[in-house]
This record gives structure tokens, C-alpha cells and sequence, in this order.
């Protein structure tokens, strides 16, 4: 019983932590639009953390460059599991319009693995609830699995 | 058998204190200090079991004891005086040369005579002497390889042991002569020897400093024995007695009684530290560490405490009582909030010390059966506490060369065991169910009816917390992923360790066997019903067993998580941006910045150069209150 | 006997009512903010989960802080329903309150480090207030043990009103809101990324957490001894004191420890004194 209790929870209970890999701000301000009383993600129990060690979800917005994928992967591995990675933007999936610059590596999965990838420059506040639905929908698939 | 007894407890330690002086190697000192501490602390146990007497042993080797006491004194008085002129310190000689022009013409022409015993000992002495006795022989020992440690570090030619030995041993007997004699004379005289042991053992190092503190604390102690050896000529000139026992009998009501018995609690206030007269404990913390636990926490300074609790009796319901009262709480916070600016362990401790004292004498002051209760088991809890942090903070500072507690970060690793035993003696301190918060338990519902005590008391306690809380944490922080360092630590060193922290939580589990035993005869009304391991009154109840047993529960399980325990150790979170071995991270220009604690001082508040001062203006209006209200 | 069946329905029932009044708090804040907010029961989601992550720390010392914490707040809160002494149960909470620092205080962490600091010094601000109040209890009843408050026959609100209002600061404090929220605050973003709570994670944040329901439990449960001779009139009292302090904690901003020092010891420490010399003259 106390399993399910728990994974029930995991889907009601997503804490997010929001890293900006150098993005131009767009994407940051439409994943805070998510906070705001018009979205209220609060409703489904999301709730900002800004500390890896409490979060359940990661949501990366940006470009990801040789000088940051370090604070990435550092974030990434302070995060305890079970958890999700959220790539958001043009940039966060493949680089976006500064693919080919000498100092950037690319998208997001260059560096850690990506549960959902939210597409647009910048992503609209809507996609990006869907996106963090969506992974909670993967990880329900996988505790159907007993993988967790 | 009783006369056995006495020489055992007071006789003996001072001949093996001499002993010390003559022979010739260490080992044979340790086997000489080892077996007179076994000895007097034997004794105690079986004066424990002999229960209270009174009695006149009336020779000594053949020599009277009256005639004996009364030549030694003038003796030591002499060589105190030899030493303040060697000094040349004009106060110092004012202070001793009058009180020995006072003593004899007190000896000669004033002293009244009745037959009243000159030993008596009810259970508070026999707690002292139990103290003194254990804690100090336990101290006494761990002494051995300290000071092996600290000539070594040193390097001194010629061994200073057998003088220090000689002071520290023979400490033991003078202490509990003080506590078992009941004749005034004699508290007298045993009062001087401690001031005396206290000034050679501050100034042992010879250092400038040390001879500098050393003197302060002869000063401040010889104000003290003017004040008691005025309170007892006033006393006996009063009473005509010169029994401690027929002078408190004489109570309140005898007529200018009670201003000789507000002098001799001076004199005890400055043997106890209390403020405005704390710098020369405060200083005497150059000396070696077994000299700071023994005289300077577990037991000398106790002996103000005890002459406070002795006489309390005696101004008992009287404004007087509620004047110490107030003086003891106000050192109590006073002390308390100068500490938290401090991290320097020993200058903390002493700060703590302090303040525990001075809590003892505002429950001696309030001298209602439960504030006496207080004050006692207090005093017992404390004495083994302290006496084993600051053995503790010694055998740190031996192996890290700092007795600084920001230095003390990661202890739990590289020395895991002292840092473990540190840690049982900071929480004993502050925590239920043990033995020092249950007596500031009691302390606190003893003082609920006065107003200024009780407000004293509530921020006291919170700042007392605050103090030991951070010190506690540091001990336990650890760099990530340090591996746990086995680091040395002698047997001599270990076992008094081991005995005091195992002590500390014993004797808590105890405390309502002591309570019943050696607290119940001292007081006129039982102030608590004990059963069931629960300590109750119509006021309050303090549940010992059952909260033993249900946080004993939650530390156990606790403990099985922790060895359980499987989790992942992650590095510390530094924004993502942690240096390769997340000992640090990395600045600006990717220049690594390597972590750094520090603690909170509030030197913006609490600083001793901010406080003092007016902290010994209020002491000492708080002190003419006293005295005033005294006469 | 009837106490320690008492005790043992209080330890089992706190956490409940603290996860709710927990979850009730979060809907009236979003409710504030003109938002919806999160179910009732999302504490509760919150713990589960957080049961269910991987254990993770940074000192081993934090495993055993986290479980003394939660097992003093139990057994603080299960005193109190068993009619125990109000000191006493007073010093078992701070054994956890202290313990929880001590695991902050073990990890070689920043922000970890200046929480535990600010955490120490909001208990100095609070508990010479509370142990007032204690004694402001006690000089009104004549005695310190919760069963003997209880049957004193008059609300206490009347005769300590400003003891109320001083239990507020303590209670504003321990609920960790604004203007005290210093060392560590319930909302996502703060200065010092949840401070004293941030290297305790996973399983060891939801003990943290539910030991922080039992505290709830315990500051309301003092504020419902104010008036404690009519349920009624102890649920008004409650739901007053609690709703208060959510708007306090929306309408106010987070200040420093120095003005909290200052500010909590000078007005609170009068306003006790002054109640306090007012109970005991009026009593005798």
C-alpha cells in the first residue's frame, strides 16, 4: 500500500528546478509564466524548488556551450532519483540558431539524458505544463513496468 | 573508622601530592598519583555509604588538629605573602598582610569557643565530596599523559611534573577538607589553600601571561578571603561560636548576623567567578587543561557555590536571599551572552561555567526546597559535564594546536572518537533527559515567582543553547567524501573520557535515586514525589524514565538508520558550479574558491569589548544592592 | 493510563491535522495570490514522494539528525496531549530544533551553513518568549502541566492577552513565515535556497517535514490553551491566529536577524514582563 501511495504521489508532486543554459530569456520567462496565477502549475502540485537535491523535475531552457555543461551535468547529478529532464526551446533541443557557433556543444541530450523535448522560440507556457504532463505520463509507464 | 576516613579524603591526597615531589621517575609519579586518586576516591564512596556524621578528630600524627590548622595557616598565609612581595604587587600584599595581622589578633584576643564538632558533613558535603573525590581523581589521572604531552610540546629541559602534581593532588584534600569541616577556622584555612593551589597552578607555565593571570586571580581571590575572614569574625562576635552549623542555626534572626553572612557569600562570589569578579577565571584559562577542569569548572570554583548553599539557611526568606538570587541570574545571562561572541573553546566553557555557577547561586539564593534541589543536582550534573568538555577541548587542542572551535570543523573525521565524546558531553549540557536540564528544569519553576530572576533565567537558557548548539554542529561537519582517520588516543587519556561521558548519561538516568538519597535530607519539605522514574509536584512533573526511554528510542533508531543507511552521498550544492572534487567551486574567471565555514559571532551585539563594561556596572550595583541590603 | 493513551492518539494524530492545516494554508495563500492552489492533501502528496527518492546526503550525521528531529517533535507533541509539563515538553521540541541545525551544520555547504546560523538565532528569539508564556500560564493556573491548565475554569486569553500576542511572534517564527522566515521558508524561492533544509533530501526532507507538522501541531495546541474551556471558542481562536498569520506572511516581506533579535527580545520580552507583573499582582 505504502508503494502506491508513493507512486501516486510521484505524479501529484512534480518539483521543478529551472536551469537557463545561456538562453535569451524568452523561454525562462514563459516556464515563470507557468508560476503565475494564470497558469497556477501550483494547482497540480509543481512548485519551483531552485535546489537539484529537492527537485523531481529538471527544465532546461538555452544553448548548451562548453561552459555550462558542467554547471548541467553538476545539477543533473545532485538531483536524487526517480527523476525527469525537460528540454525547452529551439535551443534547448538542438542548439537552436547557434548550432553551429565554435562554443556551443548543442541541445540538452548532448549532455544528459531528455525525458521530453518542448519545441518553439520561445515555448508557449502551455506546452511546456504539457511537457511536464507528459513526463509524468512516462514515469507512470515506467512504475507500471515495476522499473521503480 | 571515621577518622580513618577524613585523613583518607583530606590527609592523603596532600601526602601524595608531596610524594610526587620526591620520586624519581614518571612511571612511579603516575603509579603514585594513579593509586592516591583510587584511594580518596574510594573513601568517598564509603563515606557515601557511612552517611552523615559530625565529629572532632582531635590529632593528626599525633599533633592536635586545632593547634596544627592554626599554625599552617599563618604559614600559608606567610608564603602567600612571600609571593606577592616577590610580585610586588602592592594590592596583593595589602590583602594578605591584613589578613594576617586580622587572623591573629582574632586568634589571640576575639575567638569564642563552643564544643561544637569541628567536622560535620550532611549529604550536600558528602555530594561535594563525591565530586572532588571522582570527577577530580578521574581529571587527576588524565592529567598524567597530558602534561607528558604538554612539556613534550614544550620542550622543556627539567620536568615541571612534580611541582603541578604536588598542586593537583593535594588540591583534592584541601577541597574536601574545605567541605567537610564545620568549624569556621578551619573553612578558612582550607579556602586559602585552594587560592593558593589555584595562583601556583595558573602561573605553572611561567609564561608572561600566566604569571600576569596568575596574580589577577590571586588578587581577586584575596579580596575574597578578606571578605570571609571578616564575615567570620563578624559571625563569631555575633554567635560566639565558631561552628558553621550553630552560626545557622542562629538564622536570620540573630542581629547583625546576616551583613557577616552576606560577607562570607561575597568571599564565595568571588571564589565561584561571579561578576563583576569573572576576568581572573577568565584569565586563569592559560593553564594547563586538567588545572581549568579540575579547579576552574568541576570543583574549586565550586566551593564559592557550596559556601552560598551552606549558608543558605541563614538568609533564608530575607532580602539578602532574593538579592543573591537576582545577583546569579544576572551573571547567569550576562555570562551566557558575553560567550556567544567567543570562539576560543576554553574562554567558552569558562564563560558557561560561569553562568552555570551563577545559576547554582540563584537557586541558593531563592532557598526554597526546590530551588535548593536545583541548585545541588545542578551542581553535580555540571561539575561531571564540564569537567569532560573541557578534558575534551585539552586532548583536541594537543593534536590540532588550536582551541579555537571554528578549527574544530571535520573533528568527526579525523578524530572521531574524541569528536563523539565531545559531542555526548555538549549534549548532556543543553538536552533532555539529561541531568543539567533537568535541573534548570527545576531551576526555572523554582524561580517562576520572581519576576527579574525568572525573565533571567528564559533568555539565559536560550543563549546557553545557541552557545553549545553551533560548537556541536562544527564537531559533526566533515569535508565531502573525507574518510574517517583513526587518530590516537592514549589509554590514561580514554578511560577518564569514557568514565565522565558514560558518567554524565548515568548519573542523569539516576537522578531520581540522587534526589531521593542525597538531595530529600537537605531540605525541610520534599519539593518533589518521585515514582515510577518521575520526578512530580503540584507545579510540574519531569517524566526521567519514561523520557529516557522514549528518546533513548528515538537515538537508537536513529543510530540504525545511520548504519543502515544506504544513501548516495551527493556533494554539497554550490549553484552547479562545484570545483572537480566539489571541495569548492569555481569564482569568477573559473578561479577556484574553496569552501569555507565560519560561524555567527554577533560580535555586533554581543562583543566582549561592547558588553563588558556595563555588564560589570550592573554587577556591581547589583552587588551594593546586596551588601547594602545586607546591613 | 488515560494520559498515555492520550499521548499516543495525540503522536498519531498530529501528523495528520499538521499535513492538513499544512495543506489548508497553501490553498488560503494561493487564494491570496488570486490563484487556485494545490488540493488539500498536497502535503501529503509532497511527503509520499519524497519517501519514495532516492536517500541522498552530503554527511552522515544528517541521517541521524533528521530521525532525532522527528522523534523529540513526536514525543514533544504526545506530552503535551497527555497533559504533560509544558517546560518539559518545551525542551524535549528544542532537542530536535537543535538536532536539525546540528545536520545542517554537518554539511560543508554555504547556504546550509548561514541557514543553520539564522536557524539558531531564531530559537534564541523564540524561546525566552515562550518560556514567559509558560510562566505567564503558570502564575495565572498555579501550574505548569498541561492537565492542570485545562481545568483552571476561565479563558486565559483574558487574563494574558499580551502573552497571546508574544506566543504569535514564537508562532510566526516556528511556522517559518514572513517577516521570520530567515533560515528557510515554505515558498519555492528564497535567498538561501532553502537554507537550513537544503542538503537534507529525499526520504530525510520528508521527516524533516513531518516533523515540522508535529511542531505545528505544537505551537497551535499551546495558542488553543488560551482558550481551552470551550472547543467552540478554541477552533475560532485557531482558525483567527492561523489565518492571521498566513496574510501576515503574504503582506510582509523577510527581514534581517538583527532586526528580528532586536525586534522580537524588545517588544516581546516587554509585553511579556508587563503581563506577567499584571497576572501576579492581580493574582496575589
Amino acid at each position: 500500500m505504502l508503494k502506491n501511495m508513493i507512486q501516486t504521489s510521484r505524479l501529484k508532486s512534480p518539483w521543478i528546478i529551472h536551469f537557463d543554459c545561456g538562453s535569451c530569456n524568452g523561454c525562462d520567462i514563459e516556464v515563470l509564466a507557468c508560476l503565475t496565477p494564470l497558469y497556477d502549475v501550483e494547482r497540480f502540485g509543481v512548485v519551483n524548488v531552485g535546489n537539484p537535491k529537492h527537485a523531481d523535475v529538471l527544465l532546461v531552457t538555452g544553448t548548451v556551450n562548453h561552459r555550462n555543461k558542467h554547471v548541467l551535468k553538476n545539477i543533473y547529478d545532485q538531483m536524487p532519483n526517480p527523476k525527469l529532464v525537460i528540454a525547452i526551446g529551439a535551443c534547448g533541443l538542438s542548439g537552436g540558431v547557434f548550432r553551429e557557433a565554435p562554443n556551443v556543444v548543442g541541445g540538452v541530450d548532448k549532455v544528459i539524458p531528455v525525458d521530453v523535448y518542448v519545441p518553439g522560440c520561445p515555448a508557449k507556457p502551455e506546452a511546456i505544463i504539457d511537457a511536464v504532463v507528459a513526463g509524468l505520463g512516462k514515469l507512470a509507464e515506467l512504475q507500471k513496468q515495476a522499473a521503480i | 573508622m571515621l577518622e580513618t576516613l577524613l585523613f583518607l579524603l583530606v590527609v592523603l591526597p596532600i601526602l601524595g601530592g608531596a610524594a610526587c615531589l620526591v620520586v624519581p621517575s614518571r612511571y612511579l609519579r603516575g603509579a603514585v598519583i594513579v593509586g592516591t586518586c583510587a584511594l580518596t576516591a574510594a573513601a568517598s564512596l564509603s563515606l557515601l555509604g557511612y552517611g552523615p556524621f559530625s565529629g572532632t578528630p582531635e590529632t593528626v600524627f599525633l599533633i592536635p588538629v586545632r593547634g596544627l590548622i592554626t599554625l599552617l595557616d599563618f604559614v600559608l598565609l606567610g608564603v602567600i605573602l612571600f609571593y606577592a612581595f616577590s610580585l610586588k604587587n602592592r594590592l596583593i600584599q595589602l590583602l594578605f598582610g591584613f589578613q594576617i595581622v586580622a587572623l591573629a589578633f582574632f586568634e589571640m584576643f576575639m575567638a569564642k569557643h563552643t564544643a561544637a564538632p569541628t567536622f560535620f558533613a550532611d549529604t550536600l558535603s558528602i555530594v561535594m565530596v563525591l565530586v572532588i573525590s571522582i570527577v577530580g581523581s578521574l581529571i587527576c589521572i588524565y592529567g598524567i599523559p597530558y602534561m607528558q604531552a604538554h612539556e613534550e610540546h614544550l620542550h622543556l629541559a627539567k620536568t615541571r611534573q612534580p611541582r603541578f602534581f604536588l598542586f593537583l593532588v593535594g588540591f583534592l584534600g584541601a577541597m574536601n577538607g574545605l567541605v567537610l569541616a564545620d568549624d569556621i577556622t578551619f573553612v578558612y584555612f582550607f579556602f586559602e589553600i585552594t587560592t593558593f593551589c589555584s595562583f601556583m597552578l595558573i602561573g605553572h607555565d611561567q609564561t608572561e601571561i600566566a604569571i600576569k593571570n596568575a596574580t589577577r586571580a590571586l588578587l581577586l581571590n584575596g579580596v575574597g578571603g578578606v571578605a570571609f575572614l571578616l564575615g567570620m569574625i563578624w559571625a563569631n562576635s555575633v554567635t560566639g561560636s565558631l561552628s558553621i552549623q550553630e552560626i545557622i542555626a542562629a538564622g536570620p534572626a540573630a542581629k547583625g548576623l546576616l551583613f557577616a553572612v552576606a560577607l562570607i557569600c561575597l568571599a564565595g562570589f568571588t571564589k565561584a567567578a561571579q561578576l563583576p569578579f569573572q576576568s581572573w577565571l577568565l584569565g586563569a584559562m592559560v593553564a594547563p587543561t586538567p588545572v581549568s577542569a579540575l579547579l576552574h569548572s568541576s570543583t574549586m570554583v565550586k566551593a564559592g557555590v557550596f559556601l552560598v548553599l551552606r549558608f543558605s539557611p541563614a538568609f533564608a526568606g530575607t532580602f539578602l536571599g532574593t538579592a543573591i538570587a537576582v545577583c546569579g541570574a544576572f551573571t547567569f545571562v550576562a555570562t551566557a551572552a558575553l560567550a556567544v561572541s567567543q570562539s576560543n573553546a576554553k574562554k567558552i566553557l569558562a564563560y558557561s561555567t560561569i553562568s552555570n555557577l551563577g545559576l547554582m547561586i540563584a537557586c541558593a539564593g531563592l532557598g526554597t526546597p526546590q530551588a535548593i534541589t536545583a541548585g545541588v543536582l545542578l551542581l553535580v550534573f555540571h561539575a561531571v559535564s564540564k569537567g569532560l568538555l573541557f578534558c575534551c577541548v585539552g586532548h583536541i587542542e594537543q593534536h590540532i594546536h588550536s582551541r579555537d572551535i571554528e578549527d574544530m570543523r571535520g573533528l568527526s573525521v579525523t578524530m572521531p572518537r574524541a569528536a563523539l565524546i565531545t559531542i555526548i558531553g555538549l549534549v548532556t549540557m543543553m538536552m533532555p533527559p539529561f541531568g543539567v536540564l533537568l535541573s534548570k528544569w527545576m531551576a526555572i519553576e523554582a524561580a517562576a515567582d520572581n519576576l527579574f530572576v525568572i525573565v533571567m533565567l528564559a533568555v539565559g537558557s536560550a543563549l546557553t543553547v545557541l552557545i553549545y548548539a553551533r560548537w556541536g554542529g562544527n564537531m559533526m561537519s566533515a569535508p565531502y567524501k573525507a574518510q574517517p582517520q583513526k587518530a590516537p588516543m592514549p589509554l590514561l587519556v580514554g578511560l577518564p573520557l569514557m568514565a565522565m561521558a558514560g558518567g554524565a548519561v548515568l548519573l542523569s538516568l539516576a537522578a531520581p535515586v540522587l534526589y531521593t538519597r542525597l538531595v530529600l535530607p537537605l531540605v525541610k519539605s520534599a519539593p518533589y514525589d518521585v515514582a515510577a522514574g518521575t520526578l512530580t509536584n503540584p507545579v510540574g512533573s519531569f517524566l526521567v524514565y519514561p523520557l529516557f526511554i522514549l528518546l533513548g528510542f528515538g537515538f537508537f533508531m536513529a543510530l540504525r538508520a545511520v548504519l543502515k543507511s544506504k544513501a548516495t552521498v551527493l556533494p554539497p550544492y554550490f549553484g552547479g558550479a562545484n570545483l572537480p572534487d566539489s571541495t569548492g567551486f569555481k569564482g569568477p574567471l573559473g578561479a577556484p574558491v574553496p569552501y569555507q565555514g565560519g560561524n555567527y559571532y554577533l560580535t555586533g551585539v554581543f562583543g566582549e569589548d561592547k558588553l563588558t563594561m556595563w555588564i560589570n556596572v550592573g554587577a556591581g550595583m547589583l552587588l551594593a544592592m546586596m551588601m547594602g541590603g545586607a546591613l | 493510563m488515560t494520559a498515555i493513551i492520550l499521548g499516543i492518539i495525540g503522536i498519531l494524530l498530529a501528523p495528520v491535522l499538521g499535513g492538513l492545516i499544512a495543506g489548508l494554508d497553501r490553498k488560503v495563500t494561493a487564494r491570496m495570490q488570486s490563484r487556485f492552489g494545490p488540493p488539500i492533501l498536497q502535503p501529503f502528496y509532497d511527503v509520499f514522494k519524497l519517501f519514495g527518492k532516492e536517500p541522498a546526503i552530503v554527511n552522515v550525521w544528517q541521517v541521524f539528525c533528521a530521525y532525532v528531529y522527528v522523534a523529540s517533535a513526536a514525543i514533544s507533541v504526545g506530552l503535551l496531549f497527555a497533559g504533560g509539563d509544558l517546560l518539559l515538553l518545551f525542551f524535549v521540541q528544542a532537542v530536535g530544533a537543535v538536532f536539525l541545525v546540528f545536520g545542517a551544520l554537518a554539511a560543508p555547504s554555504p547556504y546550509s551553513q548561514v541557514g543553520a546560523h539564522r536557524e539558531l538565532l531564531q530559537i534564541l528569539a523564540y524561546e525566552p518568549l515562550i518560556i514567559l508564556v509558560f510562566v505567564g500560564f503558570y502564575l495565572a493556573t498555579g501550574s505548569f502541566k498541561v492537565a492542570d491548565i485545562l481545568a483552571h475554569n476561565q479563558p486565559l486569553l483574558l487574563q494574558m492577552p499580551l502573552l497571546f500576542l508574544v506566543l504569535g511572534y514564537a508562532l510566526t517564527i516556528k511556522l517559518r513565515k514572513s517577516p521570520f522566515d530567515l533560515s528557510t521558508s515554505h515558498h519555492g524561492h528564497q535567498e538561501l535556497v532553502k537554507g537550513v533544509l537544503i542538503e537534507y533530501s529525499g526520504p530525510y526532507l520528508a521527516l524533516v517535514e513531518v516533523a515540522h507538522w508535529y511542531e505545528t501541531v505544537l505551537v497551535l495546541g499551546l495558542c488553543a490553551l488560551f482558550w481551552h474551556t470551550s472547543i467552540f471558542g478554541m477552533a475560532i481562536l485557531l482558525a483567527v491566529t492561523y489565518f492571521a498569520e498566513v496574510l501576515l506572511d503574504n503582506v510582509t516581506a523577510r527581514m534581517t536577524w538583527r532586526w528580528m533579535l532586536g525586534y522580537v527580545w524588545g517588544i516581546g520580552l516587554a509585553m511579556s514582563a508587563v503581563n506577567l507583573v499584571w497576572i501576579s499582582f492581580k493574582g496575589a
